[in-house]
């Protein structure tokens, strides 16, 4: 017997940890089918039972107003798991608890995980977990998933309630006037129409009704009958109450848990060293605030990008092309491959995915840091401190991460927007953050300025930085206004308090992800870099190609290079190269250097000779603004979770580059002749 | 009459009413924010907008433009 297990719990309550803990190593991550909410299932370890934990998204309530609610509430009606574990943080209790009341009228078996004790007990308070079981009806344990304490006894726990499961009796969270109405509604109900939805648990189905739940009513046919009574329901439970039905259940549910805690709670003695606070006072500090996060920022993009990208980039270069590919092509010769097999096999998978992959140290160090951004929860204050300047824009203040992060490489930061709860601004972020001009653009900006613009080398540059912060705004008010439009869902987030990130959690975050990036290096990029050689090396009779110009690649150059005579570059050499940018975007220059390199007078002279110094910014603005290279779109794919957004997106990557490059180059040209 | 925008960091209050439907009202009792709830204002953001308040042990952010719509007495 296969036993299934929920974990269920609010944001920032440790689930990730506990989840961590419970589980070994054999890790299942993949999608919820139809959304980008990430799913994780694990095999409980420790346990003589073969019991699957799967791991629910962290949720305040059971409402269905967030993806992550629905794939929640869903999961947990429809696939009916054989028991929930519900983590609570106790230091946090009362919110926490009101999830537990929801989950309760689901007519599961469930188990309370009161997490961050180790935190209640330094507080100087002591929970009695025999009177909260009184009260709520579910047994309790007490655990501390960062110290890694009372896991055992949970995991022995879930054992015995999964093998003997144990009916338990509805408390009574309601005042018993209400539990009345609810009762008769629930008769009416199941006199009436006995067939609406007959398999969900009783009194979820009552109180959702009730509550006029759109997920719930979505689901019953339009019954006029159904939705008067509902209404008179509703109108009893008001007049009894004096609130509204919404205020009504949500105050009654509080009330009940305020209640229970008070019984439950004993305060030891009073203690009131609190480092987390004053640390939080010296971050927040309405002054020093700002400073502080660019210093972070800047440290982040420092450390990862320049000083490890310094030490790793070069090296593993060297290695790819001076040890790999050498040794390779040596070994297949000896085997007597032919010559073919060898340059598809070195200069186009090698080639390719080892372009990749020079960037996996900086991602490495990059994950570590934003890893620890989000388990301090430091990333909530990033949040709370950029909402104001990001909401003018469509976005949240959480986009800022992904943005800072997409200066070194678009694809982790693509990766990042999913720190973003809101689907709509996620995908916004994630459609955005390939504006930001990426680490591999900058060489390309580098010699065309050293070429074109020698006296304001520097201005140039930095001008480039100031058109791609300038298009992410306004494409993110435009955006947020068009395609990606819907219904803000407001701000209101939680800022939990800062905590040390536990190492072990870091390291299977930053491992999980980083997987990732490698799974898709060994499959998309590599089939992706198979073709790019063969466009590459053959000509259109599939003889091998005795000068570049001769390839299929050089010929779809040649095709449609027209497109870019408007922007002033339009001859086969740039098209070219852009096409092989798609690949990766280091592959322009070196493009061009390989397709130029007979010219006399070396690569800038010959460079000078394809680019006027406008169609020169015009390209580079071009380069800048287009769709980023394929490793990135395949991300974005990823993350957008559909074709019609990614398509979209292309489009929109492509035409904007094309019209802000025509405009350059039209402009420019009118006046500097 | 005064809304929890009103109160100053340091200051707190008891909620009497939301005034607004939907689903922001939803979530903002999801979130504890029911009538007779003691919140206290923590702090404001460096720019100015959202605040950050305490209620029911734990701290909670929410824009002004919310916030102007929970009466408190």
């Amino acid at each position: 017997m296969k036993y299934k297990v929920a974990l269920v719990g609010n944001p920032n309550s440790g689930k990730t940890t506990l989840f961590n803990c419970l589980t070994g190593s054999n890790l299942y991550v993949g999608n919820w089918p139809g959304v980008t909410v990430e799913k994780k299932e694990g095999d409980l370890k420790n346990t003589s039972e073969n019991i699957t934990l799967v791991d629910l998204p962290g949720i305040y309530s059971l409402a269905p107003y967030s993806m992550d609610e629905i794939v929640s509430r869903n999961y947990l009606l429809e696939d009916t798991p054989d028991l929930i574990i519900n983590i609570i943080d106790a230091s946090n209790i009362e919110r926490n608890l009101y999830l537990s009341t929801q989950l309760m009228e689901l007519d599961c078996p469930m188990i309370g995980a009161l997490n961050m004790m180790d935190v209640v007990e330094k507080k100087g308070i002591s929970l009695d977990i025999e009177s909260l079981k009184d009260s709520f009806g579910f047994p309790f344990i007490e655990i501390s998933a960062q110290k890694e304490t009372g896991i055992d006894e949970l995991i022995q726990m879930v054992t015995e309630n999964i093998k003997h499961p144990k009916k338990r009796e509805m408390p009574k969270i309601f005042p018993r006037e209400i539990a009345a109405i609810l009762k008769e509604f629930d008769e009416l109900l199941q006199g009436k129409y006995p067939h609406i939805l007959e398999h969900y648990p009783m009194a979820f189905r009552s109180i959702k009704l009730i509550e006029k739940d759109e997920e719930v009513l979505s689901k019953i046919h339009e019954s006029f009958g159904l939705l008067e009574d509902i209404y008179e329901t509703r109108k009893k439970i008001e007049s009894f109450s004096g609130h509204d039905v919404d205020s009504a259940i949500a105050d009654y549910r509080y009330r009940f848990i305020t209640e229970s805690v008070e019984k439950a709670t004993k305060i030891v003695r009073e203690n009131t060293i609190d480092f987390q606070g004053k640390l939080d006072k010296v971050l927040m500090n309405r002054y020093a605030a700002l400073p502080i996060f660019f210093l972070f920022m800047f440290i982040i993009y420092y450390v990862s990008i320049t000083l490890v990208g310094a030490y790793t980039f070069g090296a593993i270069e060297w290695f790819i092309n001076e040890v790999l590919i050498v040794n390779v092509a040596q070994i297949l010769v000896n085997l007597g491959a032919a010559s073919w097999l060898i340059s598809m096999i070195t200069d186009g998978v090698i080639t390719g995915v080892g372009a990749v992959l020079t960037f996996v140290p900086q991602l490495i160090v990059l994950f570590i840091f934003i890893s620890i951004l989000e388990d301090s929860g430091y990333m909530a204050r990033v949040a709370f401190m950029m909402d104001r300047v990001f909401r003018r824009f469509g976005l949240s203040g959480k986009s800022f991460i992904p943005m800072v992060v997409g200066l070194g490489c678009s694809v982790p930061g693509i990766m990042a927007t999913r720190t973003l709860e809101n689907e709509r601004e996620r995908k916004l972020t994630a459609v955005l953050t390939p504006f930001i001009s990426c680490g591999a653009k900058m060489p390309i900006y580098v010699l065309l300025a050293s070429v074109f613009f020698t006296a304001n080398q520097t201005f140039l540059v930095f001008s480039l930085y100031i058109v791609s912060l300038f298009t992410v705004f306004v494409s993110g008010f435009i955006l947020s206004k068009t395609w990606f439009k819907g219904a803000d869902s407001g701000y209101l987030l939680e800022i939990p308090p800062l905590r040390l990130p536990k190492l072990k959690n870091t390291v299977t975050q930053v491992w999980q992800r980083i997987k990732e990036f490698l799974i898709r290096a060994g499959t998309i990029i590599f089939a992706a870099s198979v073709v790019l050689w063969f466009l590459q090396s053959y000509t259109f009779g599939f003889q091998p190609v005795q000068s570049p110009d001769q390839s299929m690649l050089a010929s779809f150059g040649k095709i449609i290079a027209p497109i870019f005579i408007p922007l002033g570059f339009g001859n086969w050499v740039a098209s070219v190269a852009l096409l092989t940018g798609v690949a990766a975007k280091e592959m322009i220059i070196s493009t061009m250097s390989v397709l130029l390199s007979g010219a006399n007078g070396g690569f800038p002279a010959a460079l000078s000779q394809v680019f006027t110094p406008v169609s020169a910014y015009s390209f580079v603005i071009f380069v800048l603004l287009a769709s980023p290279c394929m490793a990135a779109l395949a991300t974005m794919k990823k993350e957008l979770g559909n074709w019609k957004d990614f398509i979209f997106a292309l489009a929109y990557q492509l035409g904007l580059a094309y019209g802000v490059a025509l405009i350059i180059y039209q402009v420019g040209s009118r006046i500097f002749g | 009459m005064f809304t929890l925008k009103d109160l100053r960091p340091g200051q707190k209050a008891c909620v009497d009413s939301i005034v607004v439907e939907g689903i922001m009202r939803r979530k903002l009792m999801d979130m504890g924010v029911t009538p007779g709830v003691e919140i206290e204002v923590n702090k404001t953001a460096p720019f100015g907008d959202p605040i950050e308040v305490r209620l029911r042990g734990y701290a909670l952010s929410l824009r002004k433009k919310d916030a102007q719509n929970i009466i408190m007495i």
